[in-house]
């Protein structure tokens, strides 16, 4: 009866099975079309595509610090936090950043926006019962290398924050400017300047609200800041801000 | 991710399990995400809702039943319409839904959000068991002509 299957027989089963309601038979038959005939297994995507717009409605819910511990510790990260300074137990940030570590192979880089404020909704736990704070916007910086290097929080009360996901090696005589770039006309504003890569509280109190879509950059300027208030060393990474998952 | 697997679950100890076990699988796959197929975060929410299916069929579904009839259907936020509400006004999908009648829209919705199967549906609307396949299959065959 399977192989008789017309082209909207598929699709309806794909859409039963994407919504969770292919049952007996019926369930069987779609694990097999979804291995072995493409177009179910396009119909299907589709579906999920379209029904994951019902997921997004699903409120945000803060996780328990045992679940993110948990994830932790399931996943293979034996290499030890690359961060110069350490705070006697070990931060939200840290945590985070030694497990980005791990996932620093992502090469996709809308996988890796996507893991990122996934990661950021799990830990939403930390950062709630720490400082009673929620990112709404997450940008992603990602190096020339394609790699993710830091992440830039910006919460709902408007405050935004540096994140670096590793160390950043910083010359004698050097610091890292921190810009943003909400207004092409205006172009990129200084809104952070550090000697190393460190949490940072980034002063974007003046400029209008963060947007999605809105360029975050570091440069390398001399210890002082950029001496013309404009970027002119290189650029180490780049990313837009997008909301959280 | 919690909120979905809150959704069909109806208890946190057994949603964070799900999005435990869904995150490692998240991680193992990584290599086998396919851009082409569809976004990430599709994907990714795929993953935490078949977790929390098969945990929800599985060995828990005894056990869930007899915490979920005194809850009720209703929890604060799960609401078919407020959870229409809620959807991007940018995609299709919602504009569709609200071509359908309410009572159907209700019935697609409580299936997709609560994990429910047709005979489910059936027990605790007190509809007939054929009457909701056959709802909830033109309303889905609906849809897809909608989004075509």
């Amino acid at each position: 009866m399977s192989n008789a299957m017309t082209s909207e027989d598929k699709d309806l089963l794909a859409a039963e099975f994407a919504m969770g309601l292919a049952e007996g038979e019926d369930a069987i038959r779609a694990e097999r079309l979804l291995r072995e005939d493409d177009e179910f297994a396009r119909h299907y995507a589709r579906w999920r595509e379209r029904l994951s717009e019902v997921d997004a409605t699903a409120p945000a819910q803060p996780a328990s610090d045992m679940l993110w511990a948990r994830i932790e510790s399931g996943l293979p990260t034996a290499q030890p936090v690359r961060s110069t300074q350490r705070a006697a137990t070990p931060s939200f940030a840290e945590k985070f950043a030694q497990l980005w570590d791990s996932l620093s192979f992502w090469r996709p880089a809308g996988l890796v926006a996507a893991m990122a404020s996934l990661v950021l909704a799990i830990g939403l736990g930390f950062s709630m019962r720490e400082a009673a704070r929620q990112p709404v916007l997450v940008a992603v910086l990602m190096t020339d290398a394609n790699q993710p290097g830091a992440i830039v929080n910006v919460h709902a009360d408007g405050r935004a924050e540096l994140v670096p996901l590793g160390d950043i090696p910083v010359p004698a005589g050097r610091a890292l400017q921190i810009w943003t770039l909400w207004d092409r006309v205006r172009g990129p504003v200084s809104v952070g300047l550090s000697r190393s890569a460190r949490r940072l509280d980034l002063d974007v109190k003046a400029l209008p609200r963060t947007i999605p879509t809105q360029l975050f950059e570091i440069t390398l300027e001399p210890e002082a800041g950029s001496p013309t208030g404009r970027p002119t060393g290189p650029i180490l990474m780049k990313g837009n801000a997008t909301t959280a998952l | 991710m919690l909120g979905i697997a809150i959704r069909v679950l109806r208890r946190r100890d057994m949603a964070e399990e799900a999005v435990h076990d869904a995150f490692l699988r998240v991680y193992d796959n990584a290599a086998s995400f396919d851009p082409a197929r569809g976004s990430a975060k599709a994907w990714i929410y795929t993953i935490v809702r078949n977790r929390a299916l098969n945990i929800l069929r599985g060995e828990a579904r005894t056990d869930l039943v007899d915490d979920f009839e005194p809850m009720g259907i209703e929890d604060e936020g799960d609401d078919p319409e407020t959870i229409v509400s809620r959807m991007s006004d940018a995609r299709s999908l919602k504009r569709c839904l609200e071509l359908l009648a309410a009572d159907r829209r209700k019935l697609i919705l409580l299936a997709y959000t609560h994990g429910l199967t047709h005979g489910e549906i059936a027990g605790k609307l007190g509809m007939p068991l054929g009457t909701v396949k056959s709802w909830i299959r033109r309303s889905l065959i609906s849809l897809r002509e909608c989004l075509a």
